[in-house]
């Protein structure tokens, strides 16, 4: 560890801007929230609750603030086990809710231990990261680092919390790529994910439109998820096309060692696999979802009324807005999870344009100030974990504009600070309190 | 610090520009969301949650030129329950044993009713068509119980059932095809009633009210929040006409109860053209339509006889065409009134022998005209041939349609050489004694005929008749002008033509086959007319124009009754009774003794 300089002036321990942004989503989503639940008649609990985990994220925020942040890479073992320990409790004594068994339910309050998790895989990977700075190029680093998170994320996907693995893995990408890692393996990386994406969607999309299987690619691709010949012969052209790649590239005398080829053909064949898995084991309500993402008018009163109900609030929203507490589409039920999933809904609706703005601007400002900080780390443990927080706020970000927009398929994730959701307030606020911690124990500028 | 800054140096910075590109798109698909699109996500979001339970306004009403209103609004009750959650037992006991008695229903289906809305908190209509004296109990009721919505609707009635049938319409439902062509803005549901016929259907636009409603506030599964808004109707604009409705009454009943119930009664005003009445038999009651149910409409449109005798029967014209013959002579030949033609009961033109409908003895042009004499007529139009005859009535538009702005009116049929010619086939002596006495090819519907008269009447203005006076609308109070005198083209005679004209026909009135239509006080100017008909029974016409004594003449009418065999005997008293009616002369009695004549 290298020996620290760290700022004592108490004046600058805290980056303003940050904390304003924050506080400003906080009472921004206070407000938000009271407003969507107005109407239903639990609404109390709700409103008490979430008054309730308001003080608890402000704790968590000031651990995570005034705790140096370094402590999380000296005790990363801890902590790894801890989450551990969280995932196989939630697993043995988690109460059972909704198809998922994610919740530990005290006698006052309830938590979703895999909120928590996300930050501290976020910790760990970091660290782990950090002490193979020297070996970052190498594909061992990779190996490792996937046998470090793939208890985490098999404990997840046991639970099962889809949403979870869909935040935290942008997280960790974003993370090796701040890293260093080498661009060719992230590549694979992307390029397996884009594979299985690619046939999950294009056999989701033949589904909806059969006509296109009779004849020409779509028989083909068709044939491709269930017929074993056709698997056969697609393995061999991607194999011929990848040797094919190398002798072209060797006849230049551009020399890619062979072992780059051989990787990216099984990556190609890995994408197909992925995809045929996930085709075959896709529950009929995440097919419904990625119908929708394709064709959200096709069935206004079913799958995609979700989508198009939430549309109808923002857009009927306006620039102004019908005013806190007097939006229709939320207050009459129109939109659905309104507090949760689709509060961005809510604020389009009551606050308009302008507070989708502020939602938005906000969101880029606190981003901003987490690469500024990140900057400004004294270190490559502060460096990395900014980066992997800032992959996280990012995901959130994308993908709540993005559902509500039509342009990525419906997900259920909560927009931290903004829906309502102790553990997820309490743990984006601890986040934000480390990235502080960064910032307190900044380099002297 | 700066172990490997070298490394990744940049790498979060490029990332942070993604998210501000990502954001940058975010903002522009909000601002096409929010701000481009929103009028029309408003119009998903308002119809989303407002339930609206409409109450057809009322109609305009319709109105002859003395103020009776012949198609009018009545007042329709319906009951609803907004379902209301919250209301308990002992509410709703007490409000089943509240209305039962003023609605026919047994207290255990309105029970039944009130439970169903209010567990689905739905609105539910529990009754329709009220009667009046039950309202106004109900509508103290509502006042005692939140739950209960008495509504109002008008609904269409015609207070003289089939009077005007033919020229007001009637009204009917749309499908759902009709629905989608009509104007979004015009504010038509699909239960909304158009007009089907007639005026209903030409003045639609402006015979229709906006439609009024309660407004309620629905949450997504329909249950009834609250009133947003009652919003009142606003009635169409009322319609008058140029109908005298005594006229048209007296028309009317006189045509049902002549010799076969079937014809037409056409009167129009020399002066202007305007249509005084128009009445055709047989009628059928607009009311039938009314209730609003599809099955009763169905029945109904299969009973009512459409078919507009006054506009769309076509028939020969018979012996009132003999005054074109008669025209032609004066206008085009030097004819000696006084010569006299001795009408021994028939006329031998060559090939064959033309009857007389009697044996008149020696006539002369007024003798001709009044006992409607065939023989002298023939050897008028034998003398000058019939080229005059068909530039008369060319002058007169005949074989042209009147113009009246009613559809499916028919043009009926010219009959002379040219049109012969242009048909390629010969003309024959024979045809010109036909032509003569209005036989033969010639056709004629009844309005033509009054229109005709009218042109006599007025020396010569052949008017395009109409029926609609002004517009004026219920909201503003403004008048809009609609129908106005409407000159086709004028039969432009020598003035000694039309005096003898003239003194003819009231020649025929005072001693010939149009006794009957004899009134003291009155200056009447007739002509009889019996159509041949091959196929049965001959029918009758009578046409007439009349004022008072030393006055212009201010009515012009024509009559006709299907197979009425004597233009004088069915025809007659009808007109008679409508001059009467006109003048405002109350004689029973005819004044002249009626003879059987006529030809």
């Amino acid at each position: 560890m290298p020996v620290l300089k760290t700022v004592q002036n108490a004046r600058n321990r805290m980056d303003s801007i940050l904390l304003y942004a924050m506080i400003g989503l906080v009472v921004l989503g206070a407000l938000c929230i009271m407003s969507a639940v107005n109407s239903l008649s639990w609404s109390n609990t709700i409103v008490r609750t979430h008054l309730v985990a308001l003080p608890l994220g402000i704790m968590a925020f000031a651990v995570g603030w005034s705790f140096n942040y370094q402590v999380y890479d000296e005790q990363w073992k801890w902590l790894y086990s801890f989450i551990l320990m969280l995932l196989v409790g939630v697993l043995l004594f988690g109460s059972y809710q909704r198809g998922s068994r994610s919740w530990f339910v005290f006698p006052f309050f309830s938590m979703q231990p895999s909120e928590i998790c996300r930050v501290c895989t976020i910790l760990v990977a970091a660290a782990f990261l950090t002490r193979r700075g020297r070996y970052i190029y190498d594909t061992s680093t990779l190996l490792w680092l996937g046998l470090l998170l793939a208890p985490i994320f098999g404990l997840i996907m046991l639970q099962p919390d889809f949403s979870s693995v869909v935040v935290t893995l942008p997280a960790i990408a974003v993370l090796l790529y701040c890293a260093g890692a080498n661009l060719f393996y992230l590549g694979l990386g992307a390029l397996f994910a884009g594979v299985a994406g690619f046939f999950t969607i294009a056999w989701t999309y033949l589904y909806l439109h059969p006509d296109l299987t009779q004849y020409g690619l779509g028989f083909v691709l068709n044939q491709l998820a269930h017929n074993g010949w056709y698997m056969f012969g697609f393995s061999l052209l991607i194999a011929m096309l990848g040797y094919g790649a190398w002798w072209f590239f060797k006849q230049l005398r551009i020399l890619f060692p062979f072992f780059y080829f051989v990787l990216a053909t099984l990556v190609v064949l890995a994408g197909l696999f992925g995809g045929i898995f996930v085709e075959n084991h896709m529950k009929p309500h995440q097919r419904k979802r990625i119908e929708t993402f394709l064709a959200p008018n096709s069935d206004p009163q079913g799958a995609g009324y979700n989508v198009l109900q939430a549309q109808i609030a923002m857009g009927s929203g306006g620039v102004l807005g019908k005013g806190l507490f007097s939006g229709t589409q939320s207050r009459l039920g129109f939109v659905p999870e309104k507090h949760t999933d689709f509060i961005l809904a809510v604020v389009g609706e009551e606050l308009g344009l302008w507070g989708m703005f502020l939602v938005l601007g906000l969101y880029l400002l606190i981003l901003w100030r987490i690469v500024v900080i990140a900057y400004m780390a004294s270190d490559r443990y502060g460096y990395l974990v900014c980066g992997g927080i800032f992959g996280m706020f990012f995901t959130y970000m994308l993908v709540n504009f993005g559902m509500l927009l039509g342009i990525v398929p419906v997900a259920g994730i909560p927009l931290p600070f903004i829906s309502y959701g102790g553990s997820n307030l309490v743990a984006s606020l601890w986040a934000l309190g480390v990235v502080q911690s960064v910032y307190s124990h900044r380099l002297r500028a | 610090m700066a172990i490997t800054k070298e490394v990744f140096n940049g790498r979060l910075k490029i990332l942070l520009k993604a998210a501000l590109i990502v954001g940058s798109v975010i903002a522009l698909r909000l601002i096409n969301i929010q701000v481009l699109h929103h009028q029309n996500y408003m119009q998903l979001a308002e119809r989303n949650r407002t339930q609206i339970l409409y109450q057809t306004a009322p109609r305009g009403r319709v109105f002859t030129a003395d103020g009776v209103a012949i198609a009018s609004n009545s007042p329709s009750f319906s009951l609803y329950y907004l379902g209301n959650t919250s209301s308990g037992t002992e509410y709703l006991n007490q409000l089943v044993t509240d209305i039962a008695p003023y609605i026919k229903l047994a207290p255990q289906t309105i029970r039944t009713g009130l439970e169903t809305s209010g567990k689905t908190g739905k609105a539910m209509a529990l009754v329709e068509n009220l009667s009046t004296q039950s309202t106004v109990a109900l509508q103290e009721l509502q006042q005692y119980y939140p739950g209960i919505y008495l509504l109002e609707e008008a609904k269409r009635s015609y207070p003289y059932g089939t009077l005007a049938s033919h020229l007001l319409g009637y009204i009917g439902s749309m499908d759902e095809r009709q629905w989608r062509k009509r104007d979004i803005n015009a504010g038509y549901r699909l239960a909304s009633k158009i007009g089907k016929n007639g005026i209903e259907q030409k003045f639609e636009e402006q015979l229709k009210g906006k439609d009024g409603g309660v407004y309620l506030e629905v949450d997504y599964r329909g249950r009834v929040k609250r009133i947003i808004q009652d919003k009142k109707w606003a009635a169409g604009s009322d319609i008058y006409l140029t109908l005298n409705f005594t006229l048209q009454q007296v028309a009317e009943e006189a045509l049902k109860n002549s010799k076969t119930g079937r014809g037409a009664a056409v009167a129009l005003d020399p002066r202007n053209g305007a249509v005084l009445a128009l009445a055709s038999a047989p009628a059928y009651d607009p009311n039938l339509f009314v209730p609003y149910s599809d099955q009763e409409t169905t029945n109904a449109s299969k009973q009512i006889n459409e078919y507009n005798l006054a506009i769309q029967g076509i028939y020969p014209p018979a012996s009132t065409f003999k005054i074109i013959t008669a025209a032609a002579a004066l206008e085009e030949t030097d004819l000696d009134v006084n010569r006299k033609v001795t009408c021994t009961g028939k006329y031998d033109s060559g090939p064959r022998v033309f009857k007389c409908w009697g044996v008149h003895g020696p006539v002369n042009f007024f003798d001709g005209m009044s006992n409607s004499c065939d023989v002298y007529f023939y050897a008028l139009a034998a003398s000058m041939g019939p080229a005059p005859i068909e530039r008369m009535e060319r002058k007169f538009m005949f074989g042209r349609p009147t113009g009246i702005d009613l559809p499916g009116e028919k043009a009926g049929n010219l009959y002379g050489p040219t049109r012969r010619a242009r048909n390629k086939t010969y003309w024959f002596v024979g045809d010109t004694l036909n032509l003569s006495i209005g036989q033969g090819e010639l056709l004629v519907t009844p309005i033509k005929l009054a229109q005709f008269a009218a042109a006599l009447a007025s020396r010569g203005n052949v008017y395009r008749p109409y029926y609609v006076d002004k517009i004026v609308s219920n909201q503003t109070g403004k008048e809009q002008k609609v129908g106005q005198t409407e000159i086709l083209q004028r039969a432009d005679l020598k003035p000694e033509t039309y005096d003898l004209l003239y003194k003819a026909l009231k020649h025929t009135v005072d001693n010939g086959t149009a006794r009957r239509v004899k009134i003291k006080g009155l200056d009447v100017y007739a002509k009889t007319g019996t159509a041949q008909n091959p196929h049965g029974a001959d029918h009758g016409w009578f046409m007439a124009f009349a004022g008072k004594e030393g006055e212009e003449p201010s009515i012009a009418l024509a009559v006709f009754v299907e197979f009425g065999e004597g233009g004088s005997s069915a025809a007659g008293p009808i007109a008679r009774a409508m001059l009467e009616a006109y003048f405002g002369l109350n004689s029973n009695a005819p004044s002249a003794e009626a003879t059987n004549a006529g030809a």
